[in-house]
């Protein structure tokens, strides 16, 4: 019997879209989506109702509100929020894969490796994203609706800062780059849920205890809170990245390298 | 048989897990269009060769060619004429049996209607609707079938496939191999532990013993192979007396029943003497066969000496 075989194959970015599309519906329903929307919403719920009860002594009388309200709130997300959830977010997103058993039959499909990984890198990246502008937007709304319900605090007398929250939150979203790259790789090795988890936990801790160390800006489990040094007086924020947002991203690109050189080395022996 | 006609071609194929061997110098031959029945004992290596013949492990030494193409040059191309259900399907529970298909067919750029065609293929419409978590474990193994099939391959890679399976899904099982092969053109290679399966379906065997092949070919062949395996039965009304009475002929025959007998087959002229020395000591035969050892028996002996 003869046997014909089309050599016709997908082009790199056909691949690319094929696999983007595949992921985008294993998301429905997961954890993953909704830890990324809840993430943008509960920081802003539970800032948001602090300054509802508590606004009149956490303000100056008198002052713009909006640059204490940003500033304290992004304060509280990117120094343990943020780094928590990158570290949740591409754990619970690999975790599909594991859970089904499915890097087998992902394999076996007439897909580049390069496809599979930068697929998942995308979805990753762009959920990030999503949560952060979310988080961006919502962090606004609550203060106009802060103006409405509570005059008192004067939010209503004032301009929201939007101009500073955009580069604001390309400086964050810059700042978790390190560490999204860093568990992606180590949640793609290990293909487990926990064991990333774990590991970018003790990171993200030990990040926040070495905040005074001379070589802080290395470590990328702080560059989140870092980022906020791009923050000058009454809200100004630049688009220059400070050390650390170079440096995190730096640890995303040699990660990244490397990580897709190691994962090479990393077949489908065993049952998953 | 003809290397042309082949659709899977392992040449010297070695694979270890460290310093453990797990397939020495394997020369797999599956002839296109044929169900090959691919059996061996429990970590034999069956799982490992269909993971090397998919790229799931990369081969250490020796080749895999699938439709006459190196597989580590072409891995791409010759991909995308398989299909492929490897141990348990893999399945997102948390998406339903469409969606599942939905994710594959979105993998591999397969036009739309492919998934309600697989799901009907495999009696699954009617549930696609249903989280794949609520599946029984048959309906779970029917959608890693319909998974496999989604890209109409030329070439489907089964491991164990009916796992799982109640009597009446196992029987639809192997109506739907058979069809795919014989209306279909498809070649299957299919790997079990249930001989009895293989034995059914299979148009060629591969026994495969401590990594290495100790056999290969059609099914007529290797039951030729086991022709000193072949046993003269007689069905008689007391074998003990009849043994009493033959002592030359049926001394070392083995009791197989109370009225039963079995011993090594040699001739045609060797089933009439019996017979007539049986009537002349007027004992009755109810029952003179050469019965052919089956595929199970013929496993059997092959994978005889490792297992003693």
């Amino acid at each position: 019997m003869e046997t014909t075989l089309t050599f016709a194959q997908p082009g790199p970015l056909t691949q690319l879209r094929r696999c983007l599309a595949a992921d985008v519906l294993k998301l429905k329903h997961t954890p993953a989506l909704w830890l990324t929307l809840g993430s943008g919403a509960l920081p802003v719920l539970l800032f948001g109702l602090i300054f509802f009860f508590k606004g009149q002594f956490l303000l100056k009388p008198g002052e713009n509100p909006w640059p204490a309200y940003i500033l304290q709130s992004w304060q509280t997300a990117t120094g343990l929020l943020l780094p928590l959830f990158v570290v949740l977010l591409s754990s619970l997103v690999l975790h599909t894969e594991n859970k089904a058993m499915a890097w087998k039959h992902l394999y076996a499909q007439p897909l580049s490796r390069a496809a599979v990984f930068g697929s998942k890198l995308l979805v990753l990246l762009g959920l990030n994203l999503l949560a952060q502008v979310a988080y961006a937007v919502l962090l606004v709304a609550s203060g106009w609706l802060l103006g409405l319900l509570r005059p008192a605090l004067h939010f209503a007398d004032f301009a929201a800062p939007l101009g500073a929250v955009v580069p604001l939150l390309w400086h964050t979203f810059v700042a978790t780059l390190g560490i999204l790259a860093l568990q992606y790789v180590a949640a793609l090795w290990w293909r487990s849920f926990a064991a990333p988890v774990a590991v970018g936990m003790a990171c993200t801790i030990a990040a926040l205890t070495l905040m005074r160390w001379d070589y802080i800006d290395w470590v990328p489990y702080a560059a989140p809170l870092l980022s906020l040094k791009a923050v000058g007086k009454g809200l100004a924020v630049g688009w220059a990245l400070s050390t650390s947002g170079l440096l995190a991203l730096g640890w995303a690109a040699a990660t990244l390298l490397l990580g897709y050189v190691l994962l090479g080395f990393r077949h489908e022996g065993a049952a998953r | 048989m003809k290397t042309n006609s082949l659709l899977v071609e392992t040449r010297a194929l070695s694979f270890g897990f460290g310093p453990r061997p797990v397939l020495q110098q394997l020369d797999l031959q599956v002839p296109a269009g044929s169900i090959f029945g691919f059996l061996g004992p429990n970590g034999a290596g069956k799982s490992t060769t269909l993971r090397l013949l998919l790229g799931l492990l990369p081969a250490p030494a020796g080749t895999v060619h699938l439709f006459g193409h190196d597989l580590a040059r072409h891995r791409r191309a010759v991909l995308g004429q398989v299909g492929a259900l490897i141990e348990m399907p893999s399945l997102y529970d948390h998406l339903s049996g469409r969606e599942n298909l939905e994710a594959t067919r979105r993998l591999r750029g397969l036009p739309a209607g492919r998934t309600a065609d697989v799901l009907a293929t495999v009696g699954l419409s009617a549930d696609a609707h249903r989280p794949a978590r609520e599946y029984s474990l048959g309906m779970r193994q029917r959608l890693g079938l319909a998974l496999a099939l989604l890209p109409d391959p030329q070439l489907l890679i089964l491991d164990e496939p009916t796992n799982g399976l109640d009597p009446t899904g196992i029987i639809e099982m192997r109506a739907l191999l058979q069809t795919l092969q014989r209306q279909h053109g498809k070649t299957i290679l299919l790997s079990s532990h249930l001989i009895s399966e293989i034995e059914r379906v299979a148009t060629h065997v591969g026994v495969l013993q401590q990594g290495r092949l100790a056999f290969q070919g059609s099914v007529a062949e290797l039951q030729r192979r086991q022709q000193g395996h072949a046993q003269v039965v007689i069905d008689t009304e007391d074998a003990a007396r009849c043994q009493l009475l033959l002592p030359v002929d049926l001394g070392g025959a083995a009791v197989l029943g109370p009225g039963r007998l079995g011993l090594p087959y040699h001739s045609p002229e060797q089933m009439a003497y019996l017979a007539q020395q049986l009537v002349l000591a007027g004992q009755p035969v109810y029952a003179l066969h050469c019965q052919q050892p089956s595929l199970e028996q013929a496993f059997l002996h092959l994978t005889e000496p490792a297992l003693a």
